[in-house]
């Protein structure tokens, strides 16, 4: 892949492989239709906020342990799950990450460093040089998650 | 090297002298010279002065030189031969007695955070400072310095903080010398800038006059350049002592104090013992060799690489300079990224009771797509509907997804292992193929691509046929 390439050409001492595209997609697609068949809930929005959290569960699951940003987003994903039935509101505090924020104009490098620190899981206790190493591959994974569930998206909708 | 600091020694001592005699002189100008940047250095530098003059003279001195406007004080050359000769002369400097000196001086709280934004210039107001000299630039030693701040006020300001800088340094000043300092530097800007230029300029070239004569609004500038052409003269001399604090600009933002301790440890050891420290890089000349400078730019080497492969990844950043703007491209990126995936869950939300998707299919369509064959995928998802329509599809689906969760164990924890990905996901998925082999070679076979996993489709062909048979 084009992205796993570019990437280990500056990554390539450091880090491992990007995990594979086709390991995302079983992921994905397993959880996919485990959300059609399996729900019971036929609100919209239910149902796509449970497909955003299985794209991010599966990106995180696929890339395991061996990065800070995953562990983090599978813990909080975790918690999500546990928190879920007992008291949902709960739940509203660990945020994922698909949530949408306002960039704010004018930024200075630290409150780059800031948001970014938000936006990446994880990343509220790492230095810089740590953080810019997870933005790496946070970045990596996710783009590849979107190329996957586009086209899943296109497989389907032709 | 040494011998150029002996010959500061001496230089040292006349301009003792000459600074005892300007002191009361200068403090006409002290007044006129408003600019910050020389009051700034003049403040940083007295400390340095006034260990140099305490330890020849009385405290008395070096409190009405405080007095006059640290007129006097600010005679201290800019550059660092003053520092060197003063730890030359002096062993152990007076400190305790500086605090003392200091109450006299008035402490804005103002002129430290400016003293604190000049150090952190430090290195960016000495190049500066080379900068508006380009005829007296030195070469190597005032690379660093010349690269960097614009002709800006500030810069220049910072300027005299580093020569202030390898002044206190040369003088191993402790603690106390910071609040000293911070004291010093909260005096009168516009003492501090006229005795800074000054000094710097009777040092070297002792035109005094020079200094006088520049009044007011030039006042500050020509004493800056005359400051800057001494600083670039003695840069080479001086060495270590400056370039580390050219060094230390950035540390001095958050460590002022400590930057300056540890330089003042750390410039004899500098200067002897050229690398040391535990990271082994490289101190190139007019770079400071402090341990915590070379951390700092260990760390910021690392920093800078790891932004280089975020620009790769993020697309359209290759043209971008500068780490505050790769910075909010990499953030707006993420955060369309995010929006996408948002935005494709709620797509699929829409699209899943709509159509029962085999996955089987889709995997397949994947692989399709990681072996990049993307006219092929076009032509393979038509075919792939042709399944849906048919209603045997639903037991095959079915039957897929359970014999796909087998399979996507066993795939799961074959590619876990220690398979090099690139190479190894191809080989395990044609053994998850080979498990549930017939509903994938079906969908395989509605589409017949050859670009498609022709491993697979040669494996079974007897599956081919059959399954194509089934379907009709």
């Amino acid at each position: 892949m084009e992205s796993k390439s570019s990437d280990e050409n500056c990554n390539n001492p450091n880090s491992e492989l990007h995990p594979s595209k086709l390991m995302m997609a079983s992921h994905f697609l397993r959880a996919l239709f485990r959300i059609q068949h399996t729900t019971t809930d036929s609100s919209f929005a239910g149902r796509s906020r449970k497909i955003r959290r299985a794209a991010y569960a599966s990106m995180a699951y696929s890339v395991g342990t061996k990065r800070s940003w995953s562990s983090a987003l599978l813990r909080k994903l975790r918690s999500r799950s546990r928190l879920r039935s007992p008291n949902p509101r709960r739940a509203k505090y660990a945020a994922l990450p698909g949530k949408p924020r306002v960039a704010r104009p004018q930024q200075r490098e630290m409150d780059q460093a800031q948001v970014l620190r938000e936006l990446v899981p994880g990343g509220t206790s790492m230095d810089d040089c740590r953080l810019l190493e997870e933005t790496t591959d946070f970045v990596r994974c996710l783009s590849t998650q979107v190329r996957l569930m586009q086209a899943v998206v296109d497989s389907v909708s032709i | 090297m040494e011998a150029k600091e002996k010959n500061q020694f001496g230089s040292e001592k006349s301009h003792g002298d000459h600074i005892n005699i300007h002191s009361s002189g200068t403090a006409d100008f002290v007044t006129s010279s408003p600019i910050l940047s020389a009051s700034m250095v003049e403040a940083f530098f007295t400390p340095g002065l006034w260990n140099h003059h305490t330890s020849s003279c009385t405290m008395s001195f070096g409190e009405s030189n405080i007095q006059t406007a640290t007129g006097g004080v600010n005679r201290v050359p800019i550059g660092k031969p003053v520092a060197m000769s003063d730890r030359g002369m002096l062993p152990s400097p007076p400190l305790g007695e500086f605090p003392h000196s200091l109450p006299h001086f008035p402490v804005d709280s103002g002129f430290i955070e400016r003293a604190a934004r000049l150090s952190c210039f430090g290195c960016g107001g000495f190049r500066g400072i080379s900068l508006l000299d380009p005829s007296h630039s030195v070469a190597p030693p005032s690379d660093a310095s010349e690269d960097a701040v614009g002709a800006q006020k500030a810069e220049l300001t910072a300027l005299s903080l580093p020569v202030e800088h390898e002044n206190i340094k040369g003088i191993a000043m402790n603690h106390k010398r910071d609040p000293t300092m911070s004291h010093v530097g909260t005096s009168n800007n516009e003492s501090r800038e006229g005795n800074l230029c000054e000094d710097g300029q009777e040092r070297l070239t002792g035109s005094a006059d020079a200094a006088g004569n520049s009044s007011s609004g030039d006042l500050g500038a020509n004493k800056r350049r005359k400051a800057t052409e001494e600083m670039e003269e003695e840069e080479d001399q001086v060495l270590r002592g400056l370039q580390l604090s050219t060094e230390t600009t950035k540390d001095l933002a958050e460590t002022k104090h400590k930057s300056y301790i540890h330089s003042g440890k750390n410039t004899k050891d500098n200067s002897e013992a050229a690398k040391e420290g535990y990271v082994h890089v490289r101190a190139q000349r007019g770079q400071a060799t402090n341990s915590h400078s070379l951390a700092e730019r260990v760390r910021r080497e690392k920093i800078s690489e790891r932004m280089k492969c975020l620009q790769e990844l993020v697309p359209g950043c290759s043209k971008v300079t500068g780490k505050a703007v790769m910075l909010d491209e990499i953030i707006n990126y993420v955060q369309s990224l995010q929006r996408q995936v948002e935005f494709l869950s709620m797509k699929l939300a829409a699209v899943n009771p709509q159509l029962d998707f085999s996955i089987e299919g889709l995997l397949a369509k994947n692989l399709l797509h990681s072996h990049g064959g993307s006219s092929s995928a076009a032509g393979f998802s038509q075919e792939m509907i042709y399944p849906q329509v048919y209603s045997s599809q639903q037991v095959l689906a079915h039957a897929g997804i359970s014999s796909m969760l087998n399979p996507s164990d066993a795939f799961r924890r074959t590619v876990n292992t220690e398979i090099p990905m690139a190479s190894g996901y191809k080989e395990t998925s044609l053994q998850v193929h080979n498990s549930w082999n017939e509903q994938l070679v079906m969908q395989m076979a509605y589409g017949a691509n050859p670009p498609l996993n022709s491993q697979v489709i040669s494996r079974k062909p007897d599956g081919f046929t059959m399954q194509k048979d089934r379907s009709n």
